[in-house]
């Protein structure tokens, strides 16, 4: 099983043990392409690794001029942001908590009720941040408290309501009429939100460009970075993943599970209310619907597909989930990026280059053989071009056959791929050698038929078969270690 | 030291440990045997605190246990280790022994977070004592070991490794639950050692559950034999294998022989 | 008194419904300690396929074959869809995590929740479609007694519901399947050293699991909610709430939980406002779970060391 040949015994001593030493060399080969590429990263220097981003993000922030591009960024600190304080909840400690995006939420609200007009207060931003982030911690306090002896699965019950319960209250409160009152009061503006919020202004300083903002926020995530890898490398880190380790053998050791958790889940709530604050200073209003499910399910994928409980990790699926889909809305570009991870797939599934040859190959054929069947079959082609909007599409122009009736053949095309795909993951090689370019052209002719024109359906269609594939595949995500579980 | 009186463990309709009495004294090193089901690992359980006892005391020195949470249990000064070793298997081997340091040491989030000088000074402490303790045996542990997750250790080291991790936790009682399971000869020969040591060395109390009678022999000062939850034997190694009662209990459930 | 009672007999409706959902997670929950998020998006697709079969008879209004078949061949072909949908769910997102952690078929599940809501909405888009039941069955049939009227609606899916549940309970007690399930539950190992096919019955126990949803799907459809590709969430939510507070894994208890659930709804709705009235069915369920996180009729787990 080794991929050491018998003269590589140059890493061998006394003392020390091959196994060993080839361990981690052995789980990054195992997974094939992805633990290459990997192994090629470690070769560079930890804090190589991230000069280079700083470095990066220095010079973003010092020189890009595009107003939309800095507002990406700043999102994606704030995200980040999301992703650490959900690391430090699911994977330091090992609590599945569905109601953490409300705690984001909630910070947010809290900025929009302390800084704007909506309630004629006007808080200094040195003033808010501090109170929102130990208010929110408090809340996470309060949720966690009574939940404490709960067994995993309950707490991801109770949190999931108490999500829910903060969407409803939120909604619920744009007339509320206290016992005595005359009229009801307006405080969280019900399904319209908060709009004209008060822009951060730290000691007579306002931010007034967006790119202040992105240095606040590289600021604090920098500082919060080295803290949670302090954290992690000590007493309360380590306590803490030998909770998410076995939480019986951890408290057999003195160790206070009940408090450590809730301590963790506290600052996670806490981190998400600081990010909920900045996110309203940023966006300058604030609507509930962005504070529930589908954000809870980025910020899960962010953190899975990264892989859990690694700082780099995070980053990597904080950029993806929050980055990826601002890519996916230029047409042209998400058409390239699609065809890039087709390629991909295809090179990775397909173990030599003949075979990746072949592959390409037989797709061409098919494309070929799919526009003669839907020519003798008579099916009526698209008549204008619209379709054909970035640079790969215009070369296909010819190969493709694109209906008329997109919505029709979208939808038999998305049928039979799930079951194409299905079906590939039971066949025999021989089987999945023809399946493989067939499923390339259905997913080529579905993402230029629907997909291509719905975007934010694709994201979401992405995130959740990419979720179902790495618990499948790689369930530590990109950056992860591979853990042994114990049943 | 460690009194466990008129202990009852009821689950539903089976009493697990039925009425028992045991007592041991500071320095001692008592073995707990019996056939499987006899319920000496229940009773490490009720003792470190995983199971309330349905009735009954168990006492250490003037504290009463019963009742109190694993983690307390632990602080007054009982630690164990496990049936079928539970390491915190995707740590390191030095992160085992260092987390179980938690309960004595204080460091809280923030001091760690800013890197104060008293949580550098204290995760210095923390580290030395963990290599110390996994030094204590021998050559097995140390080294470039520490770093490797505990997954990649062999079953006797393992073994060693929870019973140093135990030792951090800086008890005044030890419970070693069958500690030479699935061990060659040799190794047996080492743990007889290590307990010993530990006895005189580290001034720990010990109870220990055992099968193999080689241990069982090499390490008592005495011998307390189980069966069906009952005491039926009691004395020094000698008089307890020569009990009628207990070779009942061995060769009439069909269990294999003296290994 | 009689405003009570009305509220009592569409509170137990709706339980009816919950009680089907809460049916179909206990029963994967009791095999396979798994969460099954999927499940709410499952009822979904039910209601759709009863949407379709109805259409294609030629309903609602002028229907080709009578009225009692279509609502028989509505709930046949969706029971039977979704029952195939969650085996094909099963097979491809859980059973490949069979020994993985405990969170990766959260994970998946999750997954497969996004994926069937998402591809409804590529599939069949985002307009609402209504049974508009009332076309078929006029909606001032049925009976009254005193001042409390009880609908033909509302009376045939309480009625359905109950007939399920009891099909449900002899499946589960007299079948060998279902006894092989009950034994899965309790300790699979042993199941499997008993002889017990356990691919099998898991696939059986996701189909039954699975058809239930898509009833409940039809049903809600029939009592004139529309149907829409996120209309399983917060239903999947609440029928997950009355499993769990009836105790997860108790088959007794997701009926008891989902009658209760919905008896605690009708009643917020009609005293306290409609507003909040998913407020405090949350919050109550909460409070619930607290006091008895096993929920009413659950068992008490005990650690092992």
């Amino acid at each position: 099983m080794s991929n050491v040949k018998p003269e590589d015994t140059s890493s061998l001593g006394i003392g020390t043990d091959q196994w060993v030493e080839q361990h981690e060399k052995r789980i990054g080969n195992r997974s094939g392409l992805v633990g290459k590429a990997l192994s090629l990263l470690q070769r560079i220097p930890v804090f190589a690794r991230y000069g280079l981003l700083l470095g990066a993000a220095f010079v973003f922030g010092a020189l890009v001029q595009n107003e939309y591009l800095l507002r990406i960024a700043v999102n994606l600190g704030v995200f980040l942001m999301l992703t650490y304080g959900l690391n430090i909840v699911m994977c330091f400690a090992g609590l599945l908590d569905l109601g953490y995006v409300a705690f984001f939420g909630f910070g947010a609200y809290q900025y929009a009720l302390l800084s704007s007009p909506h309630l004629n207060t006007h808080l200094p931003t040195i003033a808010t941040i501090p109170i929102i982030v130990l208010s929110t911690a408090l809340l996470g306090l309060l949720v966690s408290l009574p939940s404490r002896r709960l067994f995993g699965d309950y707490l991801a019950i109770v949190t999931l309501f108490f999500g829910q319960v903060f969407v409803q209250l939120v909604l619920a409160s744009d007339s509320i009429t206290f016992p005595g009152a005359e009229e009801s009061k307006d405080f969280t503006g019900g399904s319209n939100g908060i709009p004209g919020l008060d822009k951060f202004k730290f000691f007579g300083f306002e931010f007034t460009s967006i790119r202040h903002y992105y240095w606040f926020v590289l600021v604090v995530l920098i500082l919060l970075t080295i803290a949670i890898t302090r954290v992690d490398r000590t007493r309360i880190g380590r306590a803490w993943r030998t909770i998410r380790e076995d939480s019986l053998a951890s408290e057999s050791m003195g160790i206070s599970i009940n408090n450590l958790k809730t301590l963790a889940f506290v600052t996670g709530a806490a981190l998400a209310g600081f990010a909920g604050a900045i996110y309203a200073g940023v966006q300058l209003a604030v609507f509930v619907n962005g504070f529930d499910v589908p954000l809870l399910t980025l910020i899960y994928a962010a953190v899975i597909l990264g892989g859990s409980g690694s700082i780099p990790g995070a980053i990597m699926g904080a950029f993806i989930m929050s980055v990826l889909p601002e890519i996916l809305r230029v047409p042209e570009y998400s058409e390239i990026l699609f065809i890039a991870v087709l390629a991909l797939t295809i090179i990775t599934l397909s173990k030599s280059i003949k075979k990746i040859l072949l592959t390409f190959v037989a797709l061409l054929v098919t494309g070929f053989i799919g526009l003669l069947i839907f020519q003798l079959f008579g099916v009526k082609r698209a008549l204008d071009e619209t379709w054909a909007i970035g640079p790969v599409s215009k070369i296909m122009k010819s190969w493709l056959f694109v209906p008329e009736n997109q919505i029709f053949w979208g939808n038999i095309s998305f049928v039979l791929l799930i079951a194409a795909i299905a079906y590939y993951t039971t066949a025999s090689k021989k089987i999945r050698m023809i399946a493989l370019p067939i499923i390339g052209y259905l997913a080529i002719f579905l993402w230029e038929v629907r997909l291509i024109a719905n975007p934010s359906v694709t994201r979401q269609l992405i995130i959740g078969a990419l979720l179902i594939v790495l618990m499948i595949v790689r369930p530590q995500g990109f950056l992860g270690k591979a853990r042994v579980e114990v049943l | 030291m460690l009194e466990i009186k008129d202990l009852t463990m009821q689950f539903g309709a089976l009493k697990s440990i039925n009425d028992l009495n045991i007592k041991v004294n500071q320095g001692e090193v008592v073995s707990v045997i019996g056939p499987n089901g006899a319920g000496k690992t229940t009773l490490f359980n009720v003792i470190t605190g995983i199971y309330t006892p349905t009735s009954g005391t168990v006492m250490l020195g003037e504290t009463k246990l019963n009742g109190l949470s694993p983690a307390k249990v632990n602080r007054m000064g009982v630690a164990r280790t496990f049936q079928n070793v539970r390491l915190f298997l995707n740590m390191s081997v030095i992160e085992n022994v260092m987390a179980a340091t938690y309960a004595r040491t204080k460091s809280g989030l923030f001091a760690s977070a800013l890197a104060l000088p008293s949580s550098k000074g204290e995760e210095k402490a923390v580290r030395e004592r963990a290599e110390e303790l996994l030094s204590f045996f021998g050559t097995r542990l140390t080294g470039y070991r520490w770093g490797e997750p505990a997954y990649s250790l062999s079953y006797a080291n393992r073994r060693r490794l929870e019973i140093a991790r135990a030792l951090a936790t800086d008890p005044k009682v030890l419970l070693l639950d069958e500690p030479a399971a699935g061990m060659n000869p040799k190794e047996t020969h080492e743990i007889t050692e290590i307990i010993e040591r530990l006895r005189t060395e580290k001034g720990l109390t010990i109870l220990v559950i055992e099968h193999d009678m080689h241990v069982v022999e090499g390490i008592s000062d005495r011998v307390i034999a189980l069966d069906y939850g009952v005491k039926i034997a009691e004395g020094d190694f000698e008089k307890v294998a020569t009990h009628p009662d207990v070779i009942e209990a061995y060769l009439g459930r069909g269990t294999s022989d003296k290994k | 008194m009689s405003y009570f009672l009305q509220q009592l007999i569409n509170g137990l409706t709706l339980g009816g419904v919950y009680a089907l959902i809460a049916l179909g997670y206990t029963l994967v929950y009791g095999v396979l300690q798994i969460l099954n998020f999927a499940h709410g998006d499952v009822y979904m697709v039910g209601a759709f396929i009863g949407y379709f079969v109805m259409i294609a008879s030629g309903g609602p209004a002028a229907s080709a074959i009578p009225m009692p078949l279509m609502i028989f061949l509505m709930f046949a072909v969706s029971m039977l869809g979704t029952g195939v949908l969650g085996i094909v769910i099963e097979r491809f997102a859980y059973r490949p995590l069979r020994n993985s952690s405990r969170i990766a078929p959260l994970i998946s599940a999750l997954g497969v929740s996004i994926l069937l809501q998402n591809a409804a909405l590529l599939i069949f888009g985002s307009t609402v479609r209504s049974y508009d039941t009332s076309s078929f069955i006029p909606s001032t049939a049925g009976f009254a007694v005193g001042d409390v009227t009880v609908d033909a609606i509302r009376l045939m899916v309480l009625i359905l519901s109950l007939i399920l549940m009891f099909a449900l309970g002899r499946w589960v007690n007299k079948t060998q399947v279902g006894r092989a399930m009950r034994a899965i539950a309790v300790d699979k190992d042993a199941a499997v050293m008993m002889g017990i096919d356990i691919d099998k019955v898991i696939r059986w126990t996701f189909f039954v699991s699975a058809a239930l949803a898509g009833a409940a799907g039809i049903m809600n459809g029939l009592l004139l909610r529309g149907v829409s590709n996120g209309m399983g969430f917060i239903p999947g939510l609440k029928g997950f709430t009355a499993a769990v507070l009836g105790g997860i894994g108790s088959i007794p208890g997701a009926m008891l939980g989902g009658l209760l659930l919905g008896v605690v709804e009708a009643m917020t709705q009609g005293y306290l406002s409609t507003n909040f009235s998913d407020t405090y069915t949350f919050i109550l369920l909460i409070a619930i779970m607290l006091i008895r996180p096993n929920g009413l009729l659950g068992k008490k787990m005990i650690r092992k060391a």
